[in-house]
């Protein structure tokens, strides 16, 4: 079974030596390259690779972004130079990391490892949990990425109002408009600083700094009116979750 | 404790000064007492060691009362009466001195009468300039580890600009050349070699022309524009007076990484970096330009390298260099400005 493989990274010279080690493997085929990580998501629904290999800075998105952004049966393996806090990620959850710079004997370790993960079809690492490990501790992300067909949209998290949870997506309304995004609400709440999002509700996701104020609802449950005018409902353990979050705040 | 203390051979040197100084004692006592010097030396030992003694104390002082910081009228007074206190207790001790010596020797010295008025003020005196010379001992202690705060920071600074990302993406690009383009592999390795050579030499000394410090920019850039290609574009305009402007090294060379990492990396087209650099009123005013993503957060906030930055020129010249940052929609200015020539602080 020959693997199909895309090349993502910002520097010619670094796809270079990529396609010259992959050159030698009789069963890799490069279907693209991208130089962006927009370019990449694109490429990646529309060639369906087997294998990517992404660098992780990178200008648009970076690579745990466009690993969010595409379908969890892509192997990945990550190119980087350093970054030790990528590295515990790869460590938990990519098929393999490579450091830059490296032998074609390393890259032929990592294809390995691809073909074995190719050959099970396990399902690849939660993009949200990677992207987590990434991250320095008491370090969150100042945006979140979202996908509508063949367009990405970024939403910097400091104008995400609310999130919704709707079965398996949830809507982020941020500055009077609504993205759907595949990702279960506490995921999303886990990805975010908890000091600025509180989960009011079972299905509601809110921005605290957003909060204009809280008003009775029902015997149980209250209504946190929104700056732009929206109304979320606010369940009995939201408001004690709030009431503690603004009171930490 | 008293910083003399701190080695064997500071007490020494502090006990030898002490000879000549008890040698005027000495004689004053002879003089006025009319004795011999074998009796005046029996006398003026003991006490001499222990005005030595007594004249350590301002140390305590002089580190409660900093002559910045507290009132003078406050230094003074306390200073006087602490100066009246310890001649009162010398001159106790020069009366247990003549008693002891009253009944041990029964002869002239039991019977000498020193002139006690004079001797009280020759030791006040002492103890005054004791007080003098500990202000001005404190003073350079508190400058030294000054300096050595403000070196530790600076070579924190240093160490903390061997970007491995840098040195690693080099390597890469070093790496894929070999098979291209041998020769250019090759040049890549000496531009290499050359930026972290003198990253090492410069790093070293306090300041450096600002030419110096260009050059090594540039060498940073030619390699840079190996890994970036036609994505990286430099332009540079300097007016000739600047050459000769003493700056920190390594503290301009950083500013274009930066431009470089949070500009140019994070665009897929790349983009200009300009530098423009004169003199005016005798300030360096450096500006680095760059194009950024705006869609990219790095960019807004002040980075690390430009903390770095701004507290290595508080450290050195104070409110004399400032370092401003413009951010334009879609272009990130930064101005560094600085006094031209050698006017280190201290």
């Amino acid at each position: 079974m020959s693997i199909r493989a895309i090349l993502v990274d910002d520097e010619d010279l670094a796809r270079q030596i990529l396609r010259e080690y992959l050159s030698q493997e009789g069963d890799v085929e490069i279907v693209a390259e991208c130089n962006n990580g927009f370019d990449a998501v694109k490429a990646i629904a529309e060639w369906k690779p087997d294998l990517a290999f992404l660098d992780v800075q990178m200008p648009k998105l970076d690579g745990f972004e466009v690993l969010e952004l595409v379908d969890s049966d892509l192997a990945v393996v990550f190119v980087t130079a350093y970054d030790q806090y990528a590295m515990k990620a790869f460590d938990a959850a990519a098929v393999d990391y490579l450091l830059k710079p490296f032998d074609a004997s390393r890259l032929r370790t990592a294809l390995e490892k691809a073909r074995r993960r190719l050959g099970e079809r396990a399902p690849g690492p939660r993009a949200a949990e990677l992207k987590q490990a990434a991250r320095p501790p008491g370090q969150w992300p100042e945006r979140i990425v979202v996908k509508d067909g063949a367009r990405v949209h970024i939403i910097p998290v400091a104008q995400l109002e609310y999130a919704e949870a709707q079965d398996d997506y949830v809507a982020l309304h941020s500055v009077g408009k609504s993205y759907l995004k595949q990702q279960t609400i506490l995921s999303l709440e886990e990805s975010l600083d908890p000091a600025k999002f509180v989960r009011v509700h079972r299905s509601f996701l809110i921005n605290l700094e957003r909060v204009s104020k809280i008003e009775p609802y029902t015997k149980d449950s209250r209504l946190a009116i929104l700056s732009s005018g929206a109304q979320v409902p606010v369940s009995r353990a939201g408001y004690l979750r709030l009431k503690e979050a603004m009171e930490r705040g | 404790m008293h910083p003399i203390f701190q080695d064997k051979n500071s007490v020494l040197a502090y006990l030898a000064a002490w000879v000549p100084l008890g040698l005027m004692l000495a004689f004053v006592i002879k003089v006025s007492a009319r004795l011999g010097w074998l009796e005046t030396a029996s006398l003026t030992a003991p006490l001499t060691l222990f005005l030595a003694i007594v004249c350590l104390s301002p140390w305590y002082l002089a580190k409660s009362l900093p002559l910045g910081t507290s009132s003078r009228a406050k230094v003074l007074g306390t200073n006087l009466i602490a100066a009246m206190c310890a001649s009162a207790i010398l001159m106790g001790a020069v009366h247990i001195l003549l008693f002891l010596a009253s009944r041990l020797h029964p002869g002239p010295v039991g019977a000498c009468h020193p002139a006690l008025p004079i001797l009280a003020g020759v030791m006040f005196l002492f103890y005054l300039l004791s007080i003098a010379m500990h202000y001005v001992l404190l003073a350079l202690e508190t400058s030294k580890r000054a300096e050595l705060l403000s070196r530790e920071s600076e070579f924190k600074a240093l160490k903390a600009q061997v970007n491995p990302h840098f040195l690693f993406n080099s390597l890469n690009s070093i790496s894929a050349l070999t098979s291209i383009d041998a020769a250019k592999a090759r040049e890549m390795c000496i531009r290499l070699s050359d930026f972290l050579r003198n990253s090492l030499r410069l790093g070293e000394k306090t300041s450096i022309p600002f030419s110096e410090e260009m050059e090594l920019t540039s060498t940073y850039l030619d390699v840079e524009q190996v890994r970036f290609g036609r994505r990286l574009r430099v332009k540079q305009d300097f007016a000739a007076a600047c050459a000769h402007c003493e700056v920190p090294p390594l503290l301009l060379q950083p500013l274009v990484e930066n431009a470089i990492k949070h500009g140019i990396a994070a665009l897929t087209e790349g983009g200009e970096i300009a530098m423009t650099a004169h003199v005016e009123r005798g300030q360096l005013r450096f500006t680095v330009e760059n194009p950024f993503d705006p869609d990219a957060p790095a960019m807004k906030k002040s980075g690390f390298g430009l903390v770095n930055v701004r507290n290595r020129l508080a450290a050195r010249y104070g409110s004399a260099a400032r370092l401003e940052v413009q951010v334009e929609p879609n272009l990130y200015r930064v101005i560094l400005s600085l006094p031209c020539g050698d006017t280190v602080k201290g």
